[in-house]
């Protein structure tokens, strides 16, 4: 197998609104971006891969009318949207364009800009999957379930009260732990200049002081919608080794699909996952990713980790899935700090995408952010320790599609 | 050259028709079937899916999402390409070449009875210059594109017509296709209705509802899986520069695509080395740009190799027997039927229009207005 490395990472500041700039030229700047960190030119670069979520912004197909901001012309390009996993499924693709022997170089593009649409797109994205479903039954008829479920989906925020509910009664967790969550990411993003809702020294007391919106959530535990985008250039070995000293290994990687989500799942067929926040695969990509590490205990050998999490519920549930803490445990890791940016486990340090959230690029920023930290050139929120070994996660479709990308500061042997 | 073999193992396609009346759960549970059926294999054997589809053509947003289940990718490593299935072919090939998978499932589908594919690739414009005033869409495209080559190559409208009398009467035998006319004439092309000059509804593909799926196996899998695997010998691809920034009297980005997979497959002359292609000609006038592309003429010599037969099923180099993209379009599936029909036509499948003798095949997958984005697959048998 070939080994693959992150050699250049580039992102934008995030922001409600990019009024500065138009998509294309958001889009370049990331891109430019990561081709100056790699020190690498528009011409060495042999592939691109590329997405966001479709519809959101009103355009599709951007690559072809973009292409020559970022330097495709003459060049393979590849598209991919997987929903909120689409930044990280795009990173992946680009990995593989590389692994493959097909590409030398290969640069991933992801963004979002939101202000482009009318809708609030980051909450909404959901809501318009959940209407698509309510269309179809017209179709081929209206049961009362299917009715009933399409209005408790409520968009993102709905479906991650349920998880959150599941997971709190299984757990123990309670809101309190909710409020450390967010009032930790908003900080770290606070040392983040990229950043949308920076926060420095942010407490939970001010967290719990923000309105309820839906049980659990509080105004304050609910994601902006971001407009920003990130890109990351992979490099083949050689190449790797020549352009950088401190290159970001790729050492496992895994996109597993759940079955299908507890609204969808008694009306078409699947087995019926009821607990939103199983997320079995989760634990799957996660297994699979540490086993082409050659990691055998992520709490050990883990440093650090950039999990997606909209919702402050979800940083606690997918660092138990991830195996970076016992089940059950993460809001008591929270509670006694081991979660700070100078902790045992840093959690987001970046501030994860609970303070950013430009959805089509979110699930990148995570496999970036973790690169930063392998790479040691996430500036002011670089988790003070030897970052040996760090996971990103991505999380999308109706809580049932995963990325899981290990990093690493040596080549996978 | 690639680091390791890869083959494809097993395969099926949907009967294209305008309105299945089915619903798209079923009809992509039916080819994902199909495609393991045909290999041999059961779902545990598969280890990573790839499919192909986009939210404007299907309607939803993440459309995949209510898909995972039909095409078999819960709990198993997958991903989706927003364009072509046949670029979602080429994902999966990078996946096993990579080494981290054996076997890979493609699938890829549209249903165009449900939207409008042309009023939805409005969208794929510049949404600063060029999508104000509503004139820009993919047949208007191809339009100019097409009167760009009839002037710049001296091209009647008789010549474009009998690409597609040749596609719509080959398609005639082949049970999957959707518009088959074993009896058309150059004159019922030319009289068909006009929707942008010269581009009329013979001359464009139709608005189809399909889907279709392929396994793919690296060679030690393959070797257990099937005695008749089809050997990608060959892969390239490339994206042109926008509509408003390229020479649109040649299809650049498929001729760069085509030379790296010549390369690879170490052909040198594919006029005399292929024995049959399939190319996702999405109107009759890009199969002509498309000879040109793949170097099987000299520019503006396309029109020569209709005129004479030289790619009908009896000629020298058999182009699209299947009936192409003329015969039936559901979009993201299309390039993949291509793939499909090559590797149908190494295997001797093609009942009622199999070339004979078929060693080495190609296939065409495009997407974007005026074919911007191009993958050629080059397919070898034993």
């Amino acid at each position: 197998m070939r080994n693959v490395a992150i050699i250049g990472c580039g992102q934008t500041k995030h922001a409600s609104r990019r009024r500065d700039v138009n998509v294309a030229e958001m889009v370049a700047d990331a891109a430019w971006n990561a081709m100056e960190d790699a020190q690498v030119t528009p011409d060495e670069v042999d592939s691109i891969v590329d997405g966001n979520m479709q519809g959101f912004g009103g355009i599709a197909q951007a690559e072809q009318w973009m292409g020559e901001w970022i330097g495709a012309p003459g060049k393979p390009v590849l598209r991919i949207a997987t929903g909120g996993t689409t930044g990280g499924s795009v990173a992946q693709a680009a990995y593989y364009q590389v692994a493959s022997g097909l590409s030398d170089i290969a640069l991933a593009v992801a963004w979002e800009k939101h202000s482009d649409s009318k809708e609030a797109g980051a909450t909404t994205g959901l809501l318009h999957v959940a209407l698509g479903n309510f269309f179809h039954t017209f179709n081929y008829g209206m049961d009362l379930k299917s009715l009933v479920a399409t209005a408790a989906v409520g968009a993102a925020a709905g479906v991650a009260v349920y998880q959150a509910r599941h997971y709190m009664h299984r757990s123990g967790c309670r809101i309190e732990h909710l409020d450390m969550v967010a009032a930790k990411d908003r900080s770290n993003a606070a040392k983040n200049k990229y950043a949308h809702l920076q926060w420095p020294n942010c407490t939970p007391d001010d967290i719990a002081k923000t309105k309820m919106i839906v049980e659990p959530f509080r105004y304050g535990h609910i994601c902006p919608a971001s407009d920003g985008a990130s890109a990351v250039v992979f490099a083949s070995e050689d190449i790797a080794k020549k352009k950088t000293d401190r290159p970001a290994w790729i050492k496992g990687l895994a996109s597993y699909s759940d079955e299908e989500n507890q609204m969808m799942s008694e009306n078409s067929g699947g087995t019926g996952i009821i607990d939103a926040s199983e997320q079995m695969a989760c634990r799957l990509s996660a297994m699979k990713a540490y086993e082409m590490a050659g990691i055998k205990d992520p709490q050990k050998e883990i440093d650090v980790a950039e999990i997606y999490q909209p919702f402050p519920s979800q940083e606690l549930i997918f660092a138990e899935r991830l195996g970076l803490f016992d089940e059950t445990t993460a809001w008591k890791a929270t509670e006694e700090g081991e979660t700070e940016i100078d902790g045992r486990m840093p959690l987001d340090p970046s501030g994860g995408t609970n303070a950013t959230n430009a959805i089509g690029s979110s699930a990148m920023q995570r496999v970036l952010e973790a690169a930063l930290q392998v790479m040691g050139k996430a500036e002011e929120h670089q988790v003070p320790k030897d970052v040996h070994n760090a996971v990103a996660h991505g999380w999308g479709g109706v809580t049932n599609y995963i990325v899981v990308t290990v990093l690493g500061d040596s080549p996978r042997r | 050259m690639m680091n390791r073999r890869v083959a494809i193992v097993g395969y099926a396609q949907s009967r294209h028709q305008y309105d299945m009346q089915q619903t798209r759960e079923d009809m992509v549970f039916d080819v994902a079937k199909g495609a393991l059926k045909d290999a041999g294999i059961g779902r545990e054997d598969v280890d990573t899916v790839i499919t192909a589809s986009t939210d404007f053509l299907d309607g939803r947003t993440i459309s995949n999402v209510f898909l995972s289940m039909a095409v078999g990718a819960y709990l198993k490593d997958e991903s989706k390409v927003e364009e072509d299935g046949a670029f979602a072919a080429l994902y999966a090939l990078m996946r096993i070449l990579s080494g981290n998978h054996d076997i890979a499932l493609v699938e890829g589908h549209t249903q165009a009875s449900v939207f409008n594919p042309h009023q939805v690739s409005s969208f794929t414009f510049d949404p600063t210059f060029d999508r104000q005033i509503g004139l820009l869409n993919d047949v208007s495209t191809a339009a100019i594109q097409a009167r760009m080559y009839m002037n710049g190559y001296d091209v009647s409208e008789e010549q474009i017509a009998g690409v597609s009398v040749k596609n719509l009467a080959n398609a005639a035998n082949n049970p999957n296709a959707q518009r088959k006319m074993p009896d058309i004439t150059v004159e019922e092309v030319l009289s068909s209705k006009l929707y942008y000059d010269p581009i009329r509804e013979l001359t464009i593909s139709p608005s189809s509802d399909g889907a279709c799926a392929l396994v793919l196996a690296s060679e030690e899998k393959a070797k257990e899986i099937t005695d008749n695997p089809v050997w990608i010998e060959g892969v390239g691809s490339c994206q042109d520069s926008y509509i408003r920034d390229r020479d649109l009297l040649k299809i650049g980005s498929l001729q760069i695509a085509a030379e790296k997979a010549y390369k690879m497959a170490g052909i040198s002359d594919p006029f005399a080395e292929l024995d049959v292609l399939e190319i996702s000609e999405k109107f009759a006038h890009e199969e002509l740009m498309g000879y040109e592309a793949l170097s099987l003429c000299r520019e503006g010599r396309g029109k020569v190799l209709v005129e004479e037969g030289i790619t009908e099923k009896y000629g020298e180099v058999p182009v699209n027997p299947s009936g192409g993209a003329l015969a039936a379009d559901p979009i993201c599936a299309t390039g993949l039927i291509r793939i499909v029909e090559a590797a149908k036509q190494i295997r001797e499948e093609a009942d009622g229009y199999q070339i004979p003798d078929v060693y080495k095949a190609l296939a065409h997958g495009q997407f974007g207005a005026c074919a911007q984005k191009n993958v050629v697959f080059i397919l070898g048998g034993e």
